[in-house]
């Protein structure tokens, strides 16, 4: 069940998205590459928040400390980027696990406002310690990743790349959600003491859960740097961290669909409302208030609604309508 | 010597306007339980509503200090009814995504009536300099001390020596035995969100001669203001004032003394370290374990 569930998820991902590239023109390719991206990172995001309940606006930090990593490791020292990416994400859950542990002992605003501290001297110190990472200038001329000689460095090319990464990265937060560690986070959320008492290690837990979630955001920041080919503070800033929070509040907290949909939403919307123009970001703001007040289960909650609602209707009209 | 006296005074004004920011922050979340991070876009809101007023409506200061302050309280009662009563019995963290919602849309309907072009908004103590000790001081520095001061000590005349003070600290304390009690309990929550939205409307009118009036000025108060409140400790009015004018103090001496790059890193710094060591603050949180 578990394991069909994710290759389920694999399949459909890969498919949905490469029926989409025959008949997309290059810049919505693009688009749908960025979101791609971002819906790794989303991803990742839902362990934390949706399935440990850890709520975090410095989500983008992490993803920087991907994609900051690979930049300096190819662009400095000459590295592949075949090397370079698992040091960045093991860099970056590493990053995770040593701030784990102090941090994850603090719960709700505390645990929010602690996050968004650290995004935002993130953005300070990429921004000022020009040495290492250029300043604001960023890190232009990281290299593409190549297979057999063949650079991936068109956005065609670099989709398969990024829709096998969100394959594997959808399929394992499907198997981590159906698994006993992914139940023991959920268990956590709801209600930490009775966790405790039922046998699991909440720190742990909580660790765990961050460093997954920052596991994934390495990555979507390694799969940016080589995408965008350059990086700069303003990339990562916290903005960034809210509206990963808002891609997986729109989509559906706590369900891989909802990550994923939200994430390509959220990146499409401002295109498809470009005649909104300066309006586009106050009408993103009501939008998310409007979601959080109406259908705080997000659009995947609205689709279940509908299916329930066809559902019911459906077994009233059976006995009437059969012979 | 001289620069050492002008970097701690206009600190002091910098740090009165981060504690006025941060009191308004603390007073709604002692009394509604709610973390609001639209704090810094409230004090935003209260720069452009002196804009609205003084610089483009052309009304005479006294007039114009008057007419934005009422308009902050028009927005206080606005904010509690479209969007604290709908999120009141929603959970923490959906609470948290409401109200950095809302500070998106202010932010942009700002930008939206007023452009991203920054004002000036005038004080009524413009360019007069006063001389301590060497030092070339604004006059409107030492007035934005003062009338912090001034605001303290009504606030605290407010919630101990008046009956309605009473009564929002009673609500504040335990909404279910203050409304047997007999008291307005919906009132007196009103009265908490117009006042921290007056308040942060004084921080702005305050703010604005000091800094320009720029649309994207919101984000970086509230994050002076978040500072100041995890230091000085979450839910205290003393922690506010004191965390404030600490934040303050900081960001102007390190960007003297240490670095100007890294100045705002002294406060974020020490905000993350008091959460790690010492998260109640310098002076604690009274009631454990909300929220």
């Amino acid at each position: 069940m578990r394991v069909r569930d994710s290759l389920l998820a694999a399949v459909a991902i890969l498919a949905a998205g490469g029926l989409l590239s025959l008949g997309l023109a290059d810049y919505s390719l693009r688009l749908l590459n960025l979101s791609v991206i971002s819906a790794v990172a989303v991803i990742g995001f839902n362990v934390a928040f949706g399935l440990a309940g850890l709520i975090s606006l410095g989500h983008a930090a992490f993803v920087g400390m991907g994609a900051y990593t690979l930049a300096i490791l190819t662009t400095k020292l000459g590295w592949s980027p075949w090397l370079a990416a698992p040091v960045g994400v093991a860099v970056t859950t590493l990053f995770a696990a040593l701030i784990g542990y102090p941090l994850l002992r603090l719960r709700g605003h505390y645990l929010a406002l602690a996050t968004l501290g650290l995004n935002v001297s993130f953005t300070i110190v990429t921004a000022n310690w020009i040495a290492l990472t250029n300043g604001t200038n960023g890190i232009s001329g990281v290299p593409p990743f190549a297979v057999a000689g063949l650079a991936i460095d068109d956005e065609r090319r670099f989709l398969w790349l990024g829709l096998v990464a969100l394959a594997v990265v959808a399929a394992a937060a499907v198997a981590l959600q159906r698994s006993r560690h992914g139940r023991a986070m959920m268990a956590v959320r709801d209600d930490e003491t009775a966790a405790r008492m039922s046998g699991i290690d909440v720190t742990r837990t909580k660790v765990a859960a961050l460093c997954l979630s920052a596991a994934a955001a390495g990555l979507a920041g390694v799969l940016f740097a080589t995408h965008v080919r350059f990086v700069a503070p303003e990339d990562f800033n916290y903005a960034h961290s809210i509206v990963y929070l808002a891609m997986l509040i729109v989509g559906g907290e706590g369900t891989v669909v909802g990550a994923v949909i939200g994430a390509a939403l959220l990146t499409f919307l401002p295109e498809w409302l470009r005649g909104l123009g300066d309006a586009y970001l106050a009408f993103f703001g009501l939008m998310m208030l409007v979601i959080l007040i109406f259908l705080p289960t997000g659009l995947i909650g609205l689709v279940r609604m509908a299916a329930r609602l066809r559902f019911r209707r459906g077994a009233v009209a059976t006995p009437r309508g059969a012979p | 010597m001289a620069d050492f006296i002008q970097l701690c005074v206009n600190g002091l004004a910098l740090g009165s306007v981060y504690a006025l920011a941060a009191i308004g922050f603390v007073i709604v979340y002692a009394a509604t339980g709610v973390v609001n991070f639209a704090a810094g876009q409230f004090v935003m809101l209260g720069t452009f509503a002196g804009v609205g007023m003084i610089t483009q409506g052309a009304l005479p200061l006294g007039l114009g200090y008057g007419a934005a302050l009422a308009a902050m309280a028009l927005f206080g009662v606005l904010f509690f009814v479209l969007v604290y009563l709908p999120l009141r019995k929603s959970p923490v963290v959906t609470i948290i995504i409401g109200t950095v919602a809302i500070g998106i849309v202010m932010q942009n309907a700002v930008l939206l009536s007023f452009g991203s072009w920054p004002f000036r908004l005038p004080s009524p103590l413009d360019g007069i300099m006063l001389q301590i000790g060497g030092a070339m001081i604004t006059a409107h520095a030492v007035m934005v001390v003062a009338v912090t001061a001034l605001l303290i000590g009504l606030i605290w005349l407010l919630f101990y020596r008046t009956a309605l003070g009473i009564g929002m600290r009673a609500v504040a304390q335990d909404v279910e035995a203050a409304r047997l009690m007999g008291l307005p309990v919906n009132r007196l929550l009103a009265l908490s969100w117009v006042l921290a939205a007056m308040l942060a409307g004084i921080a702005g009118l305050l703010l604005g001669p000091m800094w320009f009036a720029d649309v994207n000025m919101g984000d970086p108060i509230a994050l002076k203001a978040f500072a100041a409140t995890i230091i000085g400790g979450f839910g205290s009015l003393p922690g506010a004032i004191a965390g404030g004018l600490f934040v303050g103090l900081a960001e102007l001496l390190g960007a003297s003394y240490v670095s100007s790059a890294y100045k705002d890193l002294i406060a974020f710094g020490a905000m993350i370290l008091f959460l790690l060591v010492r998260p109640q603050g310098v002076f604690g949180e009274r009631i454990q374990d909300r929220g």
